[in-house]
């Protein structure tokens, strides 16, 4: 378990850094982007750029929210059940979750094969789309794996005593 | 079994798994995976989980959310509400109440650089609150006027929910933007009055600041130097068309980040703590469009949202009938569910019912914001609330829900006044459009 963790403590930082390193290139590029334009002369293709670089931001950001718990629940009920049972129930439907996120990983893969196959690429410089669909998801896939690191955190937990 | 009653069973279904703490993006995504796969086919409901996901991570519109949060982010760790907040109280600090007033001013103020009210609200507690304690002001009015008035973020352009609102429906995003701005003044004036009537009836709760000279108060006139240039760089921007509003997001943090840089306000930790909590953030809300377009995709086949329609234009009710009803469902629902999730996931259901009522889309916007707004100020889940007293330990969540309370009202009577006189939101928008 010790590892598993680590390993994968380490890829969503690395994660959260490609997606903050995304995020500022889009505000960089956008910026240069608008002033260029007042001069006449808009960067070729920013708009392209900028829509690939906030599928790497938001597909890098998942597996970090997941892992800080930054999604938003509904509670009230659930706070008024013993620890166990807490436990218990988040633990299934950590599970569900997990087995969406995979279905959704799977799928996304075939999605950009599909693609690279039909040579899709973007609107106005022609960039190839398919690798940042692959990268999607990857960042599934490792949503994936921190919802099984909860999942085992909350079975650890429920069985506890 | 009709489709229409696969909606209804779905749509409780939803309900109910919402109460079992599962957040409610994944739950949508659920719901309206399963619900597609079982009334179409399970490939095709398969396929529509890559295609819906990726869409809304490419769509162009909302690369828009992701900036406008990390210049509210950027704007609150280079210290942009502690700057408004002199400066208003530098005006009104010496007036019973006048801290309170302060806060509710510079939230206005805020809403300018940030679209989020929990942002707001978070902002606002760190400057605001110390400040009204040191002067003895009683939790209630201390912990609600921040609560209440960091909901003014979401209302006063930018703002994530007008944002997302747009998209779902299709609207303009610089219309609607526009359509906030009076009402954001407008409902400031109110929470402002509803704190000197507070005070009148309980002045323990707000005991006046002290007099600043007049020549102090025209020198803090230059800390609204900053947040002035880059709302008129970004509106401005907007408005002549020189930039979209994706972009406008993207100039704009831009601009906080290069006055931050110029004045040494802004440390590296703080830029990093920005990129991170923008991220989390942005997730957040794109996970919940996501859902709600997937779930929004099974209701469509279901053709639950059209038949509801017709069942309520057959009802022969006024319209102002049907809006307080939808006003009602929002103001009940709100206090269970996250406010933004509400709106996705009712978008799709309402928004049929309003437009063949005729009303207006971008005032529908702007109703749909003020409930939010209620929603996250009244228990048991404001947001805001939950907020402020996650920063300040000392307050107590009944303390702040009940000085909240004085703010709600204003907020029902502002609704109220802007249900019977739509042009204060839409007076703007038609003279600019």
């Amino acid at each position: 378990m010790g590892t598993f963790e680590k390993v994968l403590d380490w890829l969503v930082k690395l994660l959260r850094l490609l997606g903050s390193l995304a995020l500022v290139a889009i505000m960089l590029l956008t910026t240069a982007d608008v002033v260029m334009r007042a001069f006449g002369s808009p960067i070729l293709g920013a708009v392209d750029m900028v829509g690939l670089l906030a599928v790497v931001v938001l597909a890098c950001a998942m597996p970090y929210t997941q892992m800080e718990r930054g999604h938003v629940g509904v509670d009230i009920l659930v706070q008024r059940m013993s620890e166990r049972s807490q436990a218990i129930l988040d633990a299934v439907t950590s599970t569900v979750s997990l087995i969406l996120f995979a279905l959704v990983a799977w799928q996304m893969w075939l999605y950009a094969g599909e693609l690279a196959a039909k040579g899709e690429v973007s609107m106005t410089v022609q960039m190839r789309m398919h690798p940042y669909i692959y990268l999607v998801s990857v960042c599934f896939g490792v949503l994936c794996a921190v919802l099984l690191l909860h999942v085992a955190q909350f079975v650890g937990k429920a069985v506890k005593r | 079994m009709s489709p229409a009653t696969l909606g209804v069973i779905g749509t409780i279904v939803l309900v109910a798994l919402f109460f079992t703490r599962m957040p409610v993006a994944y739950v949508m995504t659920l719901v309206g995976f399963v619900g597609f796969s079982y009334i179409v086919s399970g490939s095709a409901g398969l396929k529509l989980l890559a295609r819906d996901f990726y869409d809304v991570y490419s769509s162009y519109g909302l690369t828009v959310i992701p900036m406008f949060v990390l210049m509210g982010q950027l704007a609150f760790n280079a210290g942009i509400g502690r700057r408004l907040y002199d400066c208003a109280y530098a005006f009104i600090g010496h007036i019973r109440g006048g801290l309170a007033m302060a806060t509710v001013a510079a939230c206005c103020g805020f809403g300018t650089v940030s679209g989020s009210s929990p942002g707001t609200a978070a902002t606002f507690a760190v400057v605001g609150l110390p400040e009204m304690k040191r002067y003895g002001y009683g939790g209630r009015l201390a912990g609600g006027s921040v609560a209440s008035g960091g909901s003014l973020g979401m209302l006063m352009p930018p703002s994530v929910v007008l944002i997302v609102y747009g998209i779902l429906t299709e609207q303009s995003i610089g219309k609607l933007f526009v359509a906030g701005i009076v009402p954001a003044l407008f409902i400031s004036v109110l929470f402002i009055l509803a704190i000197s009537l507070y005070t009148w009836l309980d002045p323990s709760q707000g005991a006046a600041g002290e007099w600043v000279p007049w020549t102090e108060k025209i020198r803090s006139l230059s800390k609204l130097g900053e947040t002035l240039f880059i709302f008129a760089i970004v509106m401005g921007g907007l408005f002549t068309g020189w930039f979209t509003p994706g972009e406008a997001g993207a100039v704009g943090a831009f601009g906080v980040l290069a006055t931050a840089l110029s004045r040494r306000t802004l440390t590296w930790p703080g830029f990093v703590k920005s990129c991170f909590e923008t991220l989390r953030t942005s997730c957040m809300i794109l996970l919940l469009v996501a859902g709600a377009v997937i779930f929004g995709h099974f209701l469509a086949v279901t053709r639950l949202p059209f038949e509801l329609a017709s069942w309520v234009a057959g009802l022969n009710m006024p319209p102002w009938g049907i809006m307080i009803v939808i006003i009602v469902v929002y103001l009940i629902g709100g206090c269970f569910i996250d406010a933004l999730a509400l709106i996705m996931l009712t978008i799709p259901i309402f928004f049929p019912l309003v437009e063949s009522l005729q009303y207006n889309p971008v005032w529908f916007g702007v109703i749909i914001v003020l409930v939010t707004q209620m929603g996250v100020i009244t228990p048991p889940v404001g947001i805001n609330v939950y907020v402020v007293n996650g920063i300040d330990r000392s307050i107590s969540l009944g303390d702040i829900f009940i000085g909240s309370l004085p703010f709600l009202l204003a907020l029902i009577l502002g609704t109220l006044a802007i249900l019977a006189v739509p042009d204060i939101a839409l007076y703007l928008p038609n003279k600019m459009y």
